[in-house]
């Protein structure tokens, strides 16, 4: 049963990229378990479990909802603002949360990791399943919206076809980028556990840097390009586009939110291969 | 057929003041209180930065050994285990090999209380990374090994421990593992389980099943164990037959046992104890001793005054467990005159079995009438080897599965239902 291939070293360094890819294939029901069980987790035991997973999300929107659209009169290109903020807020609390969620991974995964090999990097990726469990529910809601309006008004804002497929692309992507941004974030965390703290509010402060309330279009067009400094901006605005088809589609900014994306992540699993050892030691 | 090769393997700890102290959140906190002038760098004590928890450890183990791990706490041996379970990577050194590894370094640590054991048991092959199928061809050796049959939609925190520990067993026996990693574990279960568990260890064993087995449990390690290593202070102190290892270990634990003040504890203002050895009918030191020859413990002692009262006692230990401990009959002797004094105790002949025994001499010493105030000498442990009279090299046992002692006694028969002229006796001692 032990012929040539089964053999293995260990050694102070790990492996390539195919042999590690490879093995983190072979443990995806691993990942699948971890992933169910950080759901899990966070609904343990809550009386109103299912209440929660609605009522978490829209209290936010409906009060964000009415202080922008309904106070402040923020304009919304013509669609009903609550919608529009909506799709706003979708892709970027996928982001957020999965950042949010992510960066304690190490430390509540410390346990397991401390006596059962897998994969380190199976850690970072399931743990941002609360966050895409968010953003079906999200999802469910922005529907749930679209059907009310109508109702009310006889207009369906939604729309189906290749540039929801677009919008949908826009979310992995949103997830990618949290990846590449968790992959640093949890060794820190690891080391330091008031990394979370500050990036709480770091993360408040970019949300108002990314048209996720505003329109892009209240930015004179000469000045945009300032915004798309802003990775994620094009990634809000692409998913708006898709699912409402308001605003622009900015090709050349999601082209580099792409290459940007690619390159975070690739430091980001070298980063985590480097410390992954000496950080578990550490937990 | 493969082998485990560990070569070089060191595993090195930072501690207190590591690459975290460089770094900027450290940094900042360092400026800040250099701001507030709350205490200085160059204050700070150095401490040692690093701890190897193993170094240089190289040894190699042929598929189908058993090898026992032993040391004091702290000595690796779990760090060894960890690492060959890929928990914890090496510092340095590098680990070759082939195969399954499956660990059982911690009871249940891949199981999910709320699952049932049907839901654990793929759960766990999911962890060790094996196809679901590879699972369902044996899911019914897995349940009937572990006994669990009737409770297997059970979810497992109404199991009892004892289930637990068969049914996480059992999954890891079954995955048809190359190295099997257990952590004192199979200490745990009751007497049955563990016999089940050691004979299908030995039974995979011929297969070509390498099992690591770390314990503090002498009497396990040397009856499964064919080879063993002994790890001190992360570095390998014996490697090679159990038996002779364990012996050393046990010399070495109970040697080291005695230090600082309780070594001190051989003499005091009334009476010194010189020294304890094994010794032949003719005088001669030795220390090994053959099953069939009677020897001596000879302890001499020097009393400092006339007209003390002294009683010689020994312990006796093997593998850890205390066999007997046998004093002079005659209670507190009186020594009228003081001086050097030497006690024989005889040790009988085919009384001892054949292994390593250490003693542990101690003398009670007391003033002529002053029974209250005793004083407690504890003499250097010594050990002895016992081995067949046929054996050439000693400390090779082989009858050790019949006990710590084995003593002959009188036998007598006789045959109840004719006269008792009839009687055949019989001593078997003589034989």
């Amino acid at each position: 049963m032990a012929d040539a291939a089964d053999a293995w070293v260990i050694e102070p360094r790990r492996e390539g990229v195919s042999a590690r890819a490879f093995e983190l294939w072979r443990y995806r029901r691993m990942l699948w378990f971890l992933a169910v069980r950080t759901v899990k987790d966070r609904y343990e035991g809550m009386t109103l479990g299912i209440f929660w997973l609605f009522a978490r999300p829209l209290f936010p929107i409906l009060i964000g909802g009415f202080v922008f659209g309904g106070l402040l009169g923020v304009p919304s290109d013509g669609v009903p603002f609550m919608l529009f903020y909506m799709t706003g807020i979708v892709p970027w609390t996928l982001f957020e949360r999965s950042i949010l969620w992510g960066t304690k991974c190490l430390t509540q995964h410390r346990s397991l990791m401390k006596r059962l090999y897998f994969p380190r990097l199976i850690s970072p990726i399931s743990s941002i399943s609360p966050a895409a469990a968010d953003f079906v529910i999200y999802m469910v809601l922005l529907v749930g919206l679209a059907l009310f309006y109508l109702w009310k008004d006889g207009v369906w804002y939604l729309r189906i076809g290749p540039p929801l497929l677009v919008a949908l692309l826009m979310s992995v992507l949103a997830v990618f980028a949290a990846l590449s941004v968790i992959l640093w974030t949890c060794v820190f965390q690891a080391r330091h556990p008031e990394t979370r703290f500050g990036l709480r509010y770091f993360m408040r402060f970019w949300m108002f840097l990314t048209p996720v309330f505003y329109p892009i279009s209240i930015i004179p067009p000469e000045h945009r390009w300032l915004l798309y400094v802003n990775p994620m901006a094009s990634v809000v605005s692409t998913f708006r586009w898709g699912v409402i088809g308001v605003g622009e589609l900015p090709l050349v900014p999601l082209a580099t939110s792409i290459v940007v994306a690619m390159v975070a992540m690739a430091a980001g699993i070298w980063f985590f291969t480097f410390s992954e050892s000496s950080t578990i030691d550490r937990l | 057929m493969p082998k485990l090769v560990v070569d070089g393997l060191g595993k090195r700890y930072d501690l207190g003041r590591s690459p975290d102290e460089t770094g900027p959140l450290q940094w900042m906190r360092r400026m800040g209180a250099r701001v507030l002038k709350r205490g200085t760098n160059g204050d700070e004590p150095e401490r040692p930065r690093e701890f190897w928890a193993l170094k240089d450890v190289s040894f190699t183990v042929e598929p189908g050994t058993v090898l026992g791990v032993i040391g004091t706490n702290g000595a690796g041996k779990t760090t060894l285990l960890k690492i060959l379970a890929r928990v914890i990577a090496p510092t340095e050194g590098h680990v070759a090999g082939s195969g399954r590894v499956v660990s059982l370094l911690e009871l249940g640590s891949g199981f999910d209380p709320e699952l049932s054991a049907r839901d654990n048991i793929y759960l766990n092959a999911a962890m060790l990374g094996i196809a679901r199928s590879d699972v369902s061809r044996r899911f019914d050796q897995i349940l009937e090994f572990a006994e669990v049959d009737k409770f297997v939609d059970l979810p497992l925190k109404h199991y009892s421990s004892g289930m637990y520990l068969r049914l996480a067993f059992s999954v890891a026996i079954n995955m048809e593992p190359s190295i099997l990693l257990a952590d004192e574990i199979l200490a745990v279960g009751d007497q049955s389980f563990q016999e089940r568990c050691l004979e299908r260890v030995k039974q995979e064993a011929e297969r070509g099943l390498t099992v690591l087995f770390v314990s503090h449990d002498m009497e396990a390690i040397v009856r499964i164990c064919n080879h063993t290593l002994w790890l001190n202070q992360g570095g390998i102190a014996g490697f090679g037959e159990s038996d002779g290892v364990v012996a050393d270990y046990q010399n070495s634990v109970f040697a080291g046992g005695f230090t600082g003040s309780e070594r001190g504890r051989h003499a005091n203002r009334h009476a010194i104890l010189r020294d304890v050895s094994v010794v032949t009918e003719d005088g001669r030191e030795v220390r090994g001793v053959r099953t069939n020859e009677m020897a001596f413990l000879r302890m001499r002692f020097e009393l400092l005054e006339n007209h003390l009262c002294a009683c010689a006692a020994y312990d006796v230990r093997a593998r850890g467990q205390l066999i007997f401990r046998t004093a002079d009959p005659a209670g507190m002797r009186l020594f009228r005159n003081g001086g050097m004094w030497e006690a024989l105790m005889r040790l009988p002949a085919r009384f001892f079995n054949e292994m390593t025994y250490n003693v542990i001499p101690s003398l009670t010493v007391a003033r002529e009438g002053e029974d209250r105030r005793q004083y407690v000498l504890m003499g250097e442990p010594l050990s002895f080897i016992v081995y067949a009279p046929d054996a050439t090299t000693p400390g090779k046992d082989k009858g050790v599965r019949s006990g710590y002692l084995t003593p002959q006694f009188r036998w007598k028969f006789e045959r109840l239902d004719e006269q008792p002229a009839d009687a055949a006796e019989g001593d078997a001692a003589r034989a």
